[in-house]
């Protein structure tokens, strides 16, 4: 790694270590993406590949871009334009508050990020905040494609265990395999709801079954009649039928009545009643900008 | 679709006309005659196929993955043979490399590298055992390095556009208007030659959606059904100047194919294959790949 300047350790990724570093001949900051290889294991992580030719084919201004991908003895580097923090660290500088413009202008760059992946056949199933950066400048890229797949390809059933359990749609918690893109939205959702108040989690919930609680008290237990099979889902397990407890104007107190239709139309427990990101960007709360 | 593969790094880079193809080849032209090159074309595709459908490394994924990865790894065994020719890399290592690499794009599922190189020893010794092949583990540093040479060669170009699902959209498109009788026989033999496409430089030359249309073609006039898409072809608007060339490319890998006797002529092949030449090979190549990329 001869033409960068190691800077500082970030963070670590989902497969190796990421420091801030400058480039020698252009003087431009990046960000270093460490992978490293075990002789004896599996060469270049599936993951580490899987990020690489993804970000290949994906050139967008809300998606983070990957200049250089340089290999030396036994370590892989990728080379990523740098962002300053991440989501969740700007969460943690707002001290619970957020201007509502900056939130929908966060919402809306996640969106258009989203609906370009979407239209490339990409699906990113691991959206979190640690996963979305943020400039100064107030844009924000999609990262950390680790996990991410194209979903062009004709395919059998998808791995399990994706996706952080915070940002995890019912159907997948209920061991649904063939997802789709339906599975970045209902992340998106819980992110906008977590963006409008500052960052606090909208389901934080501490395992599979406390997270189907936590989506349910909210939104009602899903039945045959508003999820027809539903109960055909591998993990599928009945649930008591709760009754939403709190309205959504407790729940996401700041957030407009657009802000709050469109929510709720993110997180639709049956998949197939999602909104798509394409079809969010046209939504009023986008549209008619001078609600507040 | 469509408006994918327009945008996608195989549109950009990996597409060539077939002067650029003849040049790019032109090293190993000089040690094989185009038709000997074609054939070597076909017996490689063979044998990434026979790699990755037949054995024990592979057998406990879903045909379909299975043919998937054998598809994107004969793909990148081609690109790869574009920028850089036999001496630079052992075309057996970079057949088993290519499968390495496509099974973890396609997410098959983890290969066992040291099952696979197994592989290529049994499926080697099966069927074509004329050519001598020790599976010692030491390959499998072979394989490692040659994950990193294909990842540079192909400029991480990892993501393949193939012509079966601009080719099932037609298909289901013909079956609609047309409402074929024994549409399940002819969709089959659709797409057993667009497995077979990979056999010819086709993926080279067209756009997925070209080849998917050629493949119908072909596979309509090998069942003598061609009265089937006669009025529906007419309909499509498409390049069918291109459709006519790649039709005719396929027709002609058929041919080869058949007057191709592997067991007769694969040895003289193998047998006039270069030296993998030592050292440092060009600026892709770093210095301690030089001597140990050879596999045979």
């Amino acid at each position: 790694m001869l033409k960068y300047d190691k800077l500082e350790k970030i963070g670590e990724g989902t497969y190796g270590t990421v420091f801030k570093a400058r480039s020698k001949d252009s003087g431009e900051v990046v960000a270093l993406k460490r992978v490293k290889l075990d002789d004896d294991d599996e060469g270049v992580p599936s993951s580490a590949l899987r990020e690489i030719c993804i970000l290949r084919e994906l050139k967008h201004r809300n998606v983070v871009r990957l200049y250089d991908v340089v290999h030396s003895e036994n370590k892989l580097t990728l080379v990523f334009e740098y962002c300053d923090q991440d989501l969740k660290k700007f969460f943690d500088s707002l001290n619970g508050y957020i201007d509502q413009q900056v939130a929908r202008s966060l919402m809306m760059q996640l969106l258009r990020g989203l609906s370009f992946c979407h239209a490339h056949h990409v699906l990113h199933r691991d959206l979190k905040p640690q996963n979305l950066l943020i400039n100064t400048n107030g844009s924000l890229k999609l990262a950390d494609f680790g996990l991410a797949r194209a979903f062009g390809i004709p395919v059998r059933c998808y791995s399990a265990e994706v996706v952080t359990l915070w940002y995890r749609p019912p159907d997948v918690l209920f061991g649904g395999k063939l997802y789709n893109t339906s599975i970045d939205m209902w992340s998106a959702g819980c992110i906008f709801a977590e963006i409008s108040n500052a960052g606090r989690p909208l389901f934080p919930g501490a395992d599979v079954d406390d997270q189907l609680k936590r989506i349910f008290r909210q939104l009602g237990t899903p039945t045959e009649d508003s999820w027809p099979s539903l109960t055909q889902l591998p993990d599928y397990k009945p649930y008591p039928l709760y009754h939403p407890a709190l309205t959504w104007g407790q729940v996401v107190p700041n957030l407009s009545s657009k802000g709050r239709d469109l929510l709720q139309k993110f997180l639709m427990c049956n998949p197939t009643g999602r909104i798509d990101a394409e079809s969010a960007l046209r939504h009023p709360y986008f549209t008619d900008v001078n609600d507040a | 679709m469509a408006a994918n593969f327009w945008n996608s790094s195989q549109n950009e880079q990996w597409m060539f006309d077939k002067s650029e193809l003849m040049r790019s080849r032109s090293e190993d032209l000089k040690i094989y005659t185009e038709e000997e090159y074609a054939k070597f074309m076909i017996f490689w595709a063979n044998y990434i196929q026979a790699i990755c459908t037949e054995g024990s490394a592979v057998s406990n994924n879903c045909v379909k993955t299975r043919i998937l990865v054998c598809q994107t790894a004969t793909v990148y065994f081609k690109r790869f043979y574009t920028r850089r020719s036999f001496k630079d890399m052992d075309p057996f290592l970079v057949g088993a490399t290519a499968i390495y690499l496509a099974s973890k794009v396609d997410e098959m599922g983890p290969l066992s590298l040291t099952s696979l190189i197994k592989n290529v020893g049994h499926v080697l010794q099966k069927r074509w055992p004329m050519i001598a092949f020790d599976p010692s583990p030491s390959k499998n540093a072979a394989v490692y390095d040659g994950e990193f040479i294909l990842l540079e060669i192909m400029d991480c170009c990892l993501i393949v556009y193939h012509p079966h699902r601009p080719m099932n959209i037609y298909l289901q498109d013909l079956q609609k208007e047309h409402q074929l009788k024994e549409f399940d026989q002819l969709e089959a033999q659709c797409w057993k030659v667009a497995n077979d496409t990979l056999r010819c430089d086709v993926c080279l030359l067209f756009p997925p959606h070209i080849i998917g249309i050629a493949c119908i073609i072909v596979g309509a006039e090998l069942m003598n059904r061609e009265k089937d898409i006669k009025t529906w072809l007419p309909e499509l608007s498409v390049d069918f100047e291109k459709v006519g060339e790649c039709v005719q490319m396929i027709f002609n890998m058929y041919k080869l194919w058949k007057a191709f006797d592997e067991r007769e002529q694969i040895k003289a092949l193998v047998s006039k294959l270069p030296k993998i030449a030592p050292g440092p090979n060009g600026p892709f190549f770093h210095q301690h790949y030089g001597p140990k990329i050879s596999m045979y």
